[in-house]
């Protein structure tokens, strides 16, 4: 395959908008692979996301986000210009439970792409990639790249490491 | 401490203890407040006209899409199974956790960055499985951001 410029150049630009801001960061997954219309993701057992304080299983809602992030991820990639793919719809089937102190390994790809949707499959594992832990058919919308453009995202971010610019998005913050 | 350790009998007779306790005081966020999970998503729940009435506190940690900004789709899908789950755990008179099967969500409208409340509806009881109706909104209850159904074991 020939080298993907255009991947190439925001498979950084996705990396940072999706580990080091809010919900990402705060789970703390890293992206692991990013190539059109693929990704895959590694999350490290999290004491703080646990859904069972009987057995120590991270709550399904954490395996929701990854499966929408990574999902979502894959969606952005097919698109010329990678740019921001609001989720329609997702479903998750968890087809065994998750074990507690190890780590979900997640992958996602593409299969359909039509004009105005991208259809995505997901697949969560730990051991064995044979015996997942829960599968997710998730729906994308494509919206005009001009109209949300995926760089505005790392901008933003930009513009909050200036200290000049932190008094005018101070709205983003906890208001604790 | 391994998982062994993890799934005391212990554990469980505690579990059952509190949320027998829980239900007595009309106090749901107590049982909210066992699940880690909710104090990481920032996930409470109030009794509302004799129905559990859950919210999403803002926070910054949820944030999905920094420039506009919206709330992580991820979040939301959480914050709904766990709103099912304690509709379950609180107001059906069961052993155990219930365990999730299965999870769908619709996205309706892009989940700004504010609270966000959700109410949850048991459809249909069985022996082993429960469906659960779950929808959150923002600013009327009328024209919800997502809904979302679930089944779980029990």
């Amino acid at each position: 395959m020939a080298f993907d410029m255009a991947i190439a150049l925001f498979r950084p630009a996705i990396k940072y908008a999706m580990e080091r801001n809010g919900h990402g960061a705060a789970l703390g997954f890293k992206l692991d692979k990013i190539s059109r219309g693929e990704t895959s993701l590694i999350f490290p057992y999290k004491e703080e996301t646990v859904g069972n304080p009987i057995t120590g299983v991270v709550h399904g809602g954490v395996i929701v986000s990854l499966l929408d992030t990574a999902c979502g991820c894959a969606a952005m990639t097919v698109l010329g210009t990678p740019s921001v793919t609001p989720t329609m719809d997702l479903r998750l089937d968890y087809m065994r439970p998750a074990e507690p102190y190890k780590s979900i390994y997640v992958e996602a790809k593409v299969y359909r792409k039509s004009s105005t949707v991208i259809f995505c499959r997901g697949l969560a594992w730990q051991d064995d990639r044979e015996k997942p832990i829960a599968h997710c058919v998730a729906n994308f919308m494509r919206v005009d790249a001009k109209s949300v453009q995926f760089r505005t995202i790392a901008a933003t971010k930009l513009k909050r490491l200036l200290p000049w610019r932190r008094s005018r998005v101070s709205d983003v913050k906890d208001e604790s | 401490m391994n998982s062994r350790e993890y799934s005391d009998e212990r554990l469980l007779a505690e579990w059952r203890a509190n949320v027998t306790a829980a239900r007595a005081a009309n106090d749901p966020q107590a049982v909210m407040a066992m699940i880690p999970y909710s104090g990481f998503i920032g996930g409470q729940v109030k009794l509302d006209n004799d129905r559990l009435l859950y919210w999403l506190e803002k926070r910054s940690s949820n944030i999905g899409n920094p420039s506009l900004p919206a709330i992580h789709g991820g979040v939301i899908g959480g914050f709904l199974e766990l709103s099912a789950s304690i509709e379950i755990i609180y107001g059906l008179d069961i052993a155990t956790l219930p365990k999730v099967v299965d999870f769908s969500l619709d996205y309706l409208r892009p989940g700004r960055y504010k609270t966000t409340y959700a109410r949850c509806t048991v459809l249909r009881q069985g022996k082993k499985l429960v469906n659960v109706t779950a929808s959150a909104w923002q600013d009327d209850e009328q024209t919800p951001i997502a809904t979302a159904r679930c089944h779980f074991l029990i």
